[in-house]
């Protein structure tokens, strides 16, 4: 029977992880998952990684910020609907602070949203296969490949230099 | 002028045919045509808006790179060196803003008014003399800066021509290392910002505004100067588009340069909305007659009320809506026509302030062909200072700068 195999590399250095994500594409195994202490550009290049969609959430959050803002406020002045200092109860240009103001806190809300969907945010358990170091100053490249396989899939590992731990119950 | 032995230097040199010398010629001659004929308003009313629309970019673009210089500011990369460029027009605008006077009968409106009391501020040789004075100090800082910013970026270098030879002599005998070159650039950058903003709120008050003599709002001044770096900005995007789009790879230049540059330059259109909402707002607020009346009379009565949502769309609504998207940002042939576009926005919001001062009881649009040919003999005009300074240091464009850091 094969059975899956998790081998992780470890590296402290960016290009290194993302040299051996990008020799890992020419290879026969599969990257699972990549681990980075810090946002970078050079990983997820190398990954090829698509264009994240939390933009559009943020636009979408902004636009219905826009409109809810004015409703807002048209809503209230009509509740009341009092003229005060000669002004006429549905103000547009005082309406603009309102809808303005309400066009950023909600791309703030859709920005959020946004984040949290498309990273499945919060969890609270770990990833399987997990190496504790890719919480420190480590990156992480999980990558499985076919039992047997191990020693060919750990070369190219450390090829670039870093360490490989076996992430299996069994250990290699 | 000879020497380096680069295609590119050739590339400088090489006479961009009669182009921007027949655009100056064009402009020189229908402004003259129209100054001498029957409506010589208009040709001034026309050669006011251009010396402060181009003037604006010219500043604007100097002080991109006196901002860069002071924040400290890496991505901006060759950009600044490129912004440097336009501060060519300097010397132009001083002349051509002495030339305004002129014309003082047609852009001075308030010469025929009872202005009770302000006489002692509104009057002919007050006003040239502090806002020349003001100019002077503006464009000095601003040459001081240029000076020191140069002597970092091709002081080492060997000279070309005379101008580059008087200035490497001067270099060379100062000797000062990178370091003291720097705290002087900062220094002066940081004056060039100051008296940017005090003597573009002055020239403001007093070309812009004060053509209304009765109407006063505090925050023009500072629309005044917020508006020079929108253009400005956008003037820049097209000079190192145009750059790009010519020398390619050789400019130093990136998508993510267009990208960073096209990011402020759509915060800077918010900016300047914001300034003129700002003011807007307090005087729909206190619904004073005598401040309501400017507002009213450019943007609720013919002809005008159609060139205020014009330029509200042309320069704000449309770059905001368009420059939400990333992509847009890193192309420097859409960049260039969203920024000529927004320029000319400008321009026409120039018309706005200034066009009901000039033409009372007007019934249509003073806006015609003639404004277009004007406008080119300006942009010739700015083209060839630009080209000037770029073939005197072509190296802010094309050699691999020493030391980028500021």
């Amino acid at each position: 029977m094969n059975r899956e195999r998790h081998l992780m590399g470890l590296y402290s250095d960016e290009r290194q992880a993302a040299a051996a994500v990008r020799s890992l594409a020419q290879s026969p195994f599969k990257v699972l998952r990549v681990h980075s202490p810090i946002p970078s550009h050079r990983l997820a290049e190398a990954l090829q990684v698509k264009k994240s969609r939390v933009g559009l959430f943020t636009l979408i959050g902004g636009v219905i910020g826009f409109f809810a803002g004015f409703t807002l406020a048209i809503f209230t002045a009509l509740r009341w609907h009092l003229i005060v200092g000669g002004k006429p109860v549905m103000a547009l240009v005082p309406f603009v602070i309102v809808g303005f103001e309400f066009t950023i806190l909600f791309a703030v809300f859709g920005n959020i949203i946004g984040f949290l969907f498309q990273t499945d945010l919060p969890r609270f358990d770990l990833p399987e296969h997990y190496d504790a170091r890719c919480s420190g100053d480590h990156f992480g490249v999980l990558a499985t490949c076919e039992d047997g396989q191990q020693d060919q899939l750990s070369r190219l590992l450390t090829r670039q230099g870093g360490q490989v731990s076996a992430l299996d119950p069994g250990g290699i | 002028m000879t020497s380096a032995n680069s295609p590119f230097f050739d590339a400088f040199r090489r006479p961009a045919g009669w182009g921007f010398s027949s655009l100056l010629a064009v402009g020189v001659v229908s402004f003259l045509a129209a100054a001498g004929g029957r409506h010589p308003h208009l040709a001034w009313q026309a050669y006011l808006i251009n010396f402060l629309l181009w003037s604006g970019i010219a500043q604007g673009g100097l002080l991109f790179s006196a901002l860069m210089h002071v924040v400290k500011a890496r991505w901006s990369g060759r950009m600044a060196g490129i912004a440097e460029s336009m501060a060519a027009f300097f010397p132009i605008s001083f002349v051509l803003f002495l030339f305004l006077f002129v014309g003082r009968d047609h852009v001075f409106p308030w010469l025929h008014y009872d202005l009770h009391g302000k006489e002692a501020w509104l009057n002919v040789p007050f006003l040239l003399a502090r806002d020349g004075l003001g100019l002077l100090i503006l464009y000095g800082v601003g040459f001081v800066f240029l000076y020191h910013s140069l002597n970092l970026r091709v002081g080492m270098l060997a000279p070309v021509g005379k101008l580059r030879t008087t200035l490497h002599r001067r270099w060379s005998r100062a000797e000062m290392d990178p370091d003291a070159i720097r705290s002087r650039m900062t220094l002066w950058a940081m004056l060039y910002c100051l008296s940017f903003a005090l003597v573009l709120s002055l020239i403001g008050y007093d070309l812009v505004m004060a053509l209304d003599p009765h109407w006063i709002s505090t925050l023009f001044g500072a629309y005044c100067f917020v508006k020079p770096i929108y253009i400005g900005l956008g003037g820049l995007i097209v000079l190192a588009s145009v750059l790009y789009i010519r020398y390619g790879a050789d400019t130093g230049l990136t998508a993510d340069h267009f990208h960073d540059v096209g990011k402020l330059f759509f915060g800077f259109a918010l900016v300047w909305a914001d300034f003129f909402y700002a003011q807007f707002v307090v005087i729909w607020y206190g619904n004073i007659p005598e401040e309501t009346s400017y507002v009213i009379a450019r943007t609720m009565t013919a002809p005008w009320r159609g060139l205020a949502w014009t330029v509200l769309l042309v320069s704000f609504v449309g770059p905001f809506l368009i420059l939400l998207n990333k992509k847009i940002k890193t192309l420097p042939r859409a960049m260039t026509v969203l920024c000529t576009a927004v320029i000319a926005g400008i321009w026409l919001e120039h018309l706005l302030l200034i066009g009901p001062a000039l033409n009372h009881g007007a019934t249509r649009l003073p806006l015609g062909i003639l404004d277009l040919l004007i406008t080119l003999g300006f942009l010739g005009m700015m083209a060839l200072a630009v080209r000037f300074f770029l073939n005197l240091f072509p190296e802010v464009v094309h050699m691999p700068t020493r030391d980028m850091s500021p």
